[in-house]
């Protein structure tokens, strides 16, 4: 094949070209640490990469919602174990006030201690988190239970996502709780009746108290076993969530990012592929009649 | 004496064709970088013999047969249609390169507001009653819609510029044109006075290259020496010494985009023609606007609309903090068309985020999240296309970059088809320096001869008159 100059420089333009592409390219892949600027460098890894992000953020929220619930719940599971103490002590006072040992003056002045009792679970049922009232249901800008311990709340359960279109409760009713909505026993309503009892020394209205507060601390243990129940599964989707958040950065990872040691090879072969065309170039140019003559 | 006269003349015609093939080679030399420049090479012929009374000829010298170029028509021939593939494909793939609104890795682009968006209602469903919580799923509706907006308005411009581009495109295609059809007249003229005007030729050639890569259009030579120059669809474009006008305009039925006209010699009515009747860079910045940016468009408008549609229905199922059934949370036209350059969030939300619709029952105001969960659930509601919203925004950039990447291949595919048939044809018609020197010192040694033929001759002469 005829060779003319312009064959030459057109070679060692197209091929000095080429070389420096690669390099820049190798150079840019391994300073970004990216593979994937364009969604043409990998068409495919590229609609991974979208769906794999939105994941990312999906599980990393849910971990974070779940997170928040269970923190909450277990706030709540907390309130009802001190609930279940003043009963314990609602129930030792009943226990000793019932005996014959007692007259009705040491009755009434232990009545104080109950109404103190009282407010204690009313107190503690109002308790509030970041701004809202646990115990309200879904009615929980307001203090679910005035002072007179009247339930101001509803039966609604609030629920969060533990996994892409899984749900789970992450509140407590306090209706059938505390106020035994369904046949079980109203502990405010225990603790009221057991004052009066003390007040008016009525002493089988305070052994009749011993049923009412049997029967409301296995009301609120069943509560606190339920509330375990959902930590548990919230705790477990916490660190499911958090696996899948961490499966998903590493499945970003896999598509996008570039991989140090192949970019630094790259990096390397497009050098030495540079210098390659830059040298046969520069050979190529020293050779001509016009020097020999 | 005669006959030593005749050497003289002889010697003289030798001079002439010997400096003609060293001006030949220097012309050669110093059009080494010329574009589109064919090598001339000086065709030397021996002149008539003289019939000597002795039946013997006696020779007469050289003379220049002819100044002629060296080509290869059957490479020309497959040239014109090399150049407009490879013109198409990489016009084509460096508009869709260029365009970044679909990159898929950008930070705060499409995907990144949608993940942010359902985020933030995950976070909302968790307290729904929260004021900073409210606030923050307003917020990344508004930015979702601004992300639309954004994404749209980068495909727009891209295809917006690529406008600008084929309307230069054009004028440069009806400049060579021009050229084509004047260059023709001056090649009849030369050829009818019997020269062959080889830089015309060259200048010519390179004018329809240069017209083949801008609009695909192929050269037809005809018997009396024009090159006559159709586009793809057949339409002539240069007859002879006459050119078509290409102009541009915008095209209602393409949203104003422009299209591209051709007004044919002898008419003054401008004829639309379909892009497909076009080939070359402008057949492909048209193909990369208003198939692949068009076709992105349409499946991220079709997005917004089904989107925006989904959650606007699961948002009003529900109800506010007033108790209010709830409105829809982004203002949406009534087709798809334009919907994610128009797609807002609702401004009644934005300045009161109590309006938006957490609860499933009025009842369940404020604590109920029910509907904030329906709405996160809308993450894997189906759209019109079959998949969830972030499987049909994948599905976007990922037909996005096949469609750029295919173009590039096929850039590079008949990139290399062209770059092959031009060494080819370099390789027969380039220049080379080597090869000129050796040439001309070759003519340089025979003028220092022929001189020393003549000077031979003079002295006979000078012998021959000296006699008494």
């Amino acid at each position: 094949m005829r060779v003319t100059e312009k064959m030459m420089f057109q070679a060692g333009q197209v091929q000095t070209a080429a070389a420096r592409e690669r390099l820049e390219k190798a150079t840019t892949e391994l300073s970004s640490g990216k593979r994937i600027t364009h969604a043409a460098d990998d068409p495919a890894g590229s609609g991974i990469l979208i769906t794999s992000k939105i994941s990312q953020q999906r599980y990393s929220t849910i971990q974070q919602v779940v997170g928040r619930a269970a923190d909450e719940l277990n706030i709540a599971e907390g309130v009802l174990g001190e609930v279940s103490n003043v009963m314990q002590r609602g129930r030792e006072l009943a226990m000793q006030l019932g005996s014959s040992q007692f007259n009705g003056a040491d009755r009434a002045t232990s009545s104080n201690e109950v109404d103190g009792l009282l407010k204690t679970v009313i107190g503690l049922m109002n308790t509030e988190v970041g701004g809202r009232y646990i115990f309200g249901g879904t009615k929980d800008g307001t203090p679910p239970f005035d002072a007179a311990g009247v339930y101001s709340g509803d039966a609604g359960v609030r629920q969060v996502e533990i996994a892409p279109g899984v749900v789970e409760n992450s509140s407590l009713r306090a209706d059938i709780a505390i106020k035994g909505v369904g046949g079980g026993a109203d502990v405010i309503q225990v603790l009221q009746d057991f004052a009066t009892a003390l007040r008016t020394n009525n002493v089988q209205g305070i052994q009749d108290a011993l049923v009412g507060f049997d029967k409301g601390i296995n009301q609120v243990s069943g509560a606190r076993k339920d509330a375990g129940a959902s930590l548990n599964i919230l705790q477990t989707a916490e660190q499911v969530s958090m696996l899948s958040r961490d499966q998903m950065r590493i499945q970003i990872a896999g598509v996008a990012e570039s991989d140090l040691i192949e970019s630094a090879s790259n990096l390397s072969l497009a050098n030495t592929a540079l210098e390659a065309a830059l040298f046969a170039t520069a050979k190529s140019f020293k050779l001509s009649l016009v020097d020999k003559l | 004496m005669a006959d030593l006269l005749s050497i003289l003349t002889q010697g003289a015609n030798g001079l002439s064709a010997h400096r003609a093939a060293v001006q030949t080679a220097a012309h050669n030399i110093q059009n080494v970088n010329t574009e589109g420049y064919s090598r001339q090479r000086v065709d030397l012929e021996a002149m008539s013999p003289e019939y000597l009374r002795t039946n013997a000829y006696a020779g007469m010298g050289v003379t220049i047969g002819a100044i002629t170029q060296s080509r290869d028509a059957f490479l020309e021939r497959q040239i014109p249609a090399s150049m407009s593939a490879n013109a198409q494909y990489s016009a084509e793939s460096q508009s869709l390169r260029s365009v970044v609104a679909l990159n898929p890795d950008a930070k705060g682009g499409l995907a990144d507001s949608m993940a942010n968006f359902y985020s933030d209602l995950r976070l909302l469903g968790q307290f729904p009653s929260q004021p900073g919580l409210r606030a923050a799923v307003v917020g990344s509706a508004r930015n979702l819609a601004y992300s639309f907006n954004r994404t749209a308005e980068g495909i727009a411009a891209s295809r917006s510029g690529i406008d600008a581009r084929v309307a230069s495109n054009v004028q440069e295609a009806n400049a060579l044109g021009s050229r084509v059809a004047a260059l023709n007249s001056q090649i009849v003229k030369s050829r009818a006075t019997g020269g062959e005007p080889n830089d015309l030729l060259d200048e010519r050639r390179k004018a329809s290259d240069r017209l083949s890569a801008l609009v695909g259009a192929s050269p037809i030579p005809d018997a009396d020496g024009n090159l006559n120059m159709a586009l793809p669809n057949g339409m002539v474009f240069v007859s002879g010494d006459k050119a078509a006008k290409l102009s541009t305009a915008p095209d209602p039925a393409n949203a104003g985009f422009v299209g591209v006209q051709i007004t044919k010699v002898g008419s003054s009515t401008a004829e639309s023609i379909a892009s497909g009747g076009l080939g070359g860079e402008v057949r492909g910045f048209i193909d990369a606007r208003d198939v692949t940016l068009k076709q992105s468009l349409d499946s991220l408008d079709t997005l917004a609309f089904d989107f925006a549609n989904t959650l606007n229905t699961q948002h009003q199922s529900g109800f506010d903090l007033n108790g209010n059934a709830g409105q829809a949370v982004f203002n949406i036209g009534a087709t798809s068309p334009g919907a994610s350059s128009s797609i807002s969030i609702n401004a009644a939300l934005v300045s009161d985020n109590t309006l938006l619709a957490t609860s499933g029952s009025a009842a369940g105001v404020p604590g109920d999240s029910s509907n904030v969960l329906a709405m996160v659930a809308t993450e894997r509601t189906s759209l019109s296309g079959g998949t969830n919203a972030a499987s049909t925004l994948a599905g976007i950039i990922s037909a996005f970059g096949s469609r750029t990447r295919e173009a590039a291949a096929r850039a590079d595919q008949e990139g290399s088809i062209a770059s092959n048939l031009a060494s080819l044809r370099e390789s027969v018609a380039g220049v080379s320096l080597d090869e000129e020197i050796i040439n001309m010192t070759k003519a340089q040694r025979a003028f220092d001869a022929v001189s020393k033929v003549i000077s031979t001759a003079d002295d006979m002469l000078n012998t021959l008159m000296s006699l008494r």
